[in-house]
């Protein structure tokens, strides 16, 4: 068994070993498509995910980015008894993605923590998990495509940046298309974002674009 | 000999829940018809006063050694000719088939011999009285009506001429077909060590069933040791609910203790108890492994089915004292439950972990998302609970005109969720009939979130799906907004109201 799960290639500079420990908690600040592509890779190499506590997982969104919905399963709402349906999913699965309904409690933790190491699982927290090895977040995004009255969202640029405890201390920071146009993670340039307030109007295809605007101002 | 009750395969069988390994026949429903369970259970009873080892095949159809009873009742067709009229008697249709085997017989049953030509055989299910008759009913294979006897040692031939699509599993059948072997005689032909090496435990399966043997080599002896796993309900339990419940969780528990000795279970017996000290029994058989899943499925049916007050007793039974699985035939395992080529199939590890959850909060509350069509980022991928079949609700081949274009959000609310637009002056951002925007999106509220800057939007793209459908009729103007945080939304306009469906982030 491989000490880590896979992640896709673009993300492995962010994670101290270029993949998910097994047996570590990693965490994301918020649940967004950055969660869902760090599930892709494992979860296209054979592994089970879980999905508990978020009814709201664009699943077609990760299917897109490598995810196999045929090894997946969702737990939307794990009720006040989450503590012991993701302990269960770790059971099943080698990678599970929890939005914790609330905040958990220190013994809470350190039992799911012991069940991961006993079970050689990854777990994935979309929000706060003190103690977690490896923590991400999106500090800055921008998407490209839209303008003002025309167009459509094509791509998202992100800033993602990665530290934790131990050999993850060192601050990580990765430009990144989150997602693509293909809807996939690839590198990007600080210099693509557009500016958050300032309409993406000089994308290329700008100028067919600029005829559909006539159409929907009459 | 087999008896095979088409009204009572169609009405409803009990869950073939479709969990791993559970190789159903085709064309079999999962919504338990308790009708159907009763009047079955009534046709058991039936058969059993000519034979008393009655074996449940599957709803609908179950099995009995012939030999013994046919010499009583003089011959084969004498026999078969009083079990259906017995069984009409019920108000039910019947066919029966009689063979070596229990795969050929049940085949004879469903009457599907190829060789065949005449036109009345063909629906050998109406049982108008005359046909009952025995003196109708030719002992010969050609005889017409319900009953088809396969005289001994000639299994092998009638079995020759039958399809390979007759196999339980489609799968192999279909690759079969493409592979050219198109009889059960085709596949018989080849020498069975070949057949096992290229198709797996599968192939050996149907190479076995094909040459007139059993699907798989039967252990020669009961087992030794007490394998039976039970539980008892005190107080005793008078619905079916709790029961099925425990069912799952006792076949689980079953199946740990034979997996630890190498073994799985092809026939289990449900025996229930009631408080006043009736017992209901019945053998259930599957060839392949009998899920947890399933042999919940078939408790639950064989409990529908023993509401039936027979003797005029009441209600007040007191309901269910103690639930036993035994299982009645064991094998060794050959890692049966394993697909052959690339189809995801749900490991044990994987499928205990689901169905505690399921013990903890419900059937529903485990699903495997099914990606399939449809023009909602929601609707594309269809909900299924954990050991249902997985099918898309929606199909993907159909062009889906109207589908937003682009990457797919990352946050689709399962329901959408209310917000306010409006525009620079406060005023409420609308849509006219003819897809005419009142003013620029400026400020997005979101179901009570303070208000987002707009810094870029898009839209409206008119949506109208099922307008020939007053009910399901949607009309809806989408936007794509772009708020100052950096986030990316997809909302629509329907019936005056602005709905976010989705998120980009």
């Amino acid at each position: 068994m491989l000490p880590v799960l896979p992640v896709l290639p673009v993300l492995r500079g962010l994670l101290p070993r270029g993949g998910l420990a097994r047996g570590s908690v990693v965490t994301v600040a918020e649940f967004g498509v950055l969660a869902l592509a760090l599930l892709a890779a494992a979860s296209a190499a054979g592994a089970w995910c879980g999905i508990a506590g978020i009814p709201e997982a664009g699943v077609l969104a990760a299917v897109g980015l490598g995810l196999d919905a045929e090894r997946t399963l969702l737990v939307p709402d794990p009720g006040d008894a989450w503590p012991q349906v993701v302990a269960s999913l770790i059971d099943g699965c080698e990678l599970v993605l929890l939005r914790p309904p609330g905040r958990a409690p220190a013994q809470v933790r350190q039992r799911l923590e012991a069940a991961l190491r006993r079970g050689r699982s990854v777990l994935l927290v979309a929000g706060d998990w003190p103690g977690a090895q490896v923590r991400l977040r999106v500090v800055t995004q921008g998407w490209t495509g839209l303008g003002d009255g025309y167009g459509r969202l094509r791509a998202c640029c992100a800033e993602v940046v990665a530290d934790g405890r131990g050999e993850a201390a060192m601050t990580r920071t990765r430009w990144l298309w989150l997602p693509d146009e293909d809807g996939g993670v690839t590198v990007a340039d600080p210099a693509d974002i557009p500016a958050a307030d300032r309409p993406a109007a000089d994308i290329p295809a700008a100028d067919t674009i600029r005829r559909l605007r006539v159409v929907n101002a009459g | 000999m087999v008896l095979c009750c088409p009204g009572l395969c169609d009405l409803g069988a009990p869950g073939d829940l479709g969990a791993p390994g559970d190789l159903g026949a085709p064309g079999r429903l999962a919504a338990p018809g308790s009708h159907a369970a009763e009047l079955f259970e009534q046709v058991i009873a039936a058969v059993t006063g000519f034979c008393p080892k009655v074996e449940a095949v599957e709803p609908g159809v179950c099995a009995f050694g012939a030999r013994g009873p046919a010499r009583y009742f003089g011959g084969e067709t004498a026999l078969a000719g009083q079990v259906i009229a017995a069984v009409t008697e019920l108000g039910v249709e019947s066919r029966v088939g009689v063979a070596d085997g229990l795969f050929a017989a049940l085949l004879a049953a469903r009457g599907t011999d190829p060789a065949r030509t005449h036109p009345a055989r063909t629906d050998p299910a109406r049982t108008d009285p005359a046909r009952t008759d025995p003196a109708r009913t030719d002992p010969a294979r050609t005889g017409p009506g319900p009953v088809l006897v396969i005289p001994p040692g000639r299994t092998t031939e009638f079995l020759a001429r039958q399809p390979v699509s007759v196999l339980a599993d489609q799968d192999l059948a279909g690759l079969l077909t493409r592979l050219g072997l198109r009889t059960l005689g085709d596949l018989a032909a080849l020498p069975a060590g070949d057949v096992v090496g290229r198709f797996g435990p599968a192939g050996e399966a149907a190479h076995r069933l094909a040459s007139g043997l059993g699907s798989r080599p039967l252990a020669a002896a009961a087992p030794a040791e007490d394998l039976s796993v039970a539980r008892e309900f005190d107080p005793p339990e008078p619905l079916a609910e709790p029961v099925v419940f425990a069912a799952k969780t006792l076949a689980e528990r079953m199946h740990d203790g034979l997996a630890a000795r190498g073994l799985i279970c092809v026939r289990v017996q449900v025996q229930a108890t009631r408080a006043d000290g009736r017992e209901s029994r019945r053998l259930w058989r599957h060839d392949g492994l009998l899920s947890a899943a399933g042999v919940a499925g078939r408790v639950r049916w064989q409990l529908d089915g023993w509401r039936v007050p027979d003797d005029g007793a009441d209600a007040s039974d007191g309901g269910i004292a103690v639930l036993r699985l035994v299982p009645d035939q064991v094998v060794r395992a050959t890692g049966y439950q394993l697909a052959l080529w690339g189809e995801a199939m749900v490991s044990e590890r994987v499928a205990r972990a689901a169905m505690r959850v399921q013990a903890m909060l419900g059937h529903e509350a485990v699903l495997r998302p099914v990606p399939g069509g449809g023009r909602d980022f929601g609707e594309r991928i269809t909900l299924v609970p954990f050991g249902e079949k997985t099918e898309p609700r929606l199909a993907a081949d159909p062009p889906w005109p109207g589908r937003v274009m682009g990457p797919a959000p990352g946050v689709v609310y399962p329901f959408a969720r209310e917000a306010d637009v409006t525009d620079g002056a406060g005023a409420a951002v609308t849509v006219t009939g003819r897809c005419v925007v009142s003013a620029a999106p400026a400020w997005l509220a979101v179901d009570g979130e303070s208000p987002r800057r707009v810094t870029g939007w898009a839209g409206p793209w008119p949506l109208s799906e099922r307008w020939w459908d007053p009910v399901a009729a949607r009309r809806r103007a989408r936007f794509q907004l772009l708020t100052g945080d950096g986030w990316a939304w997809l909302a629509a306009v329907q019936d005056g109201r602005w709905l976010i469906e989705a998120g980009y982030r």
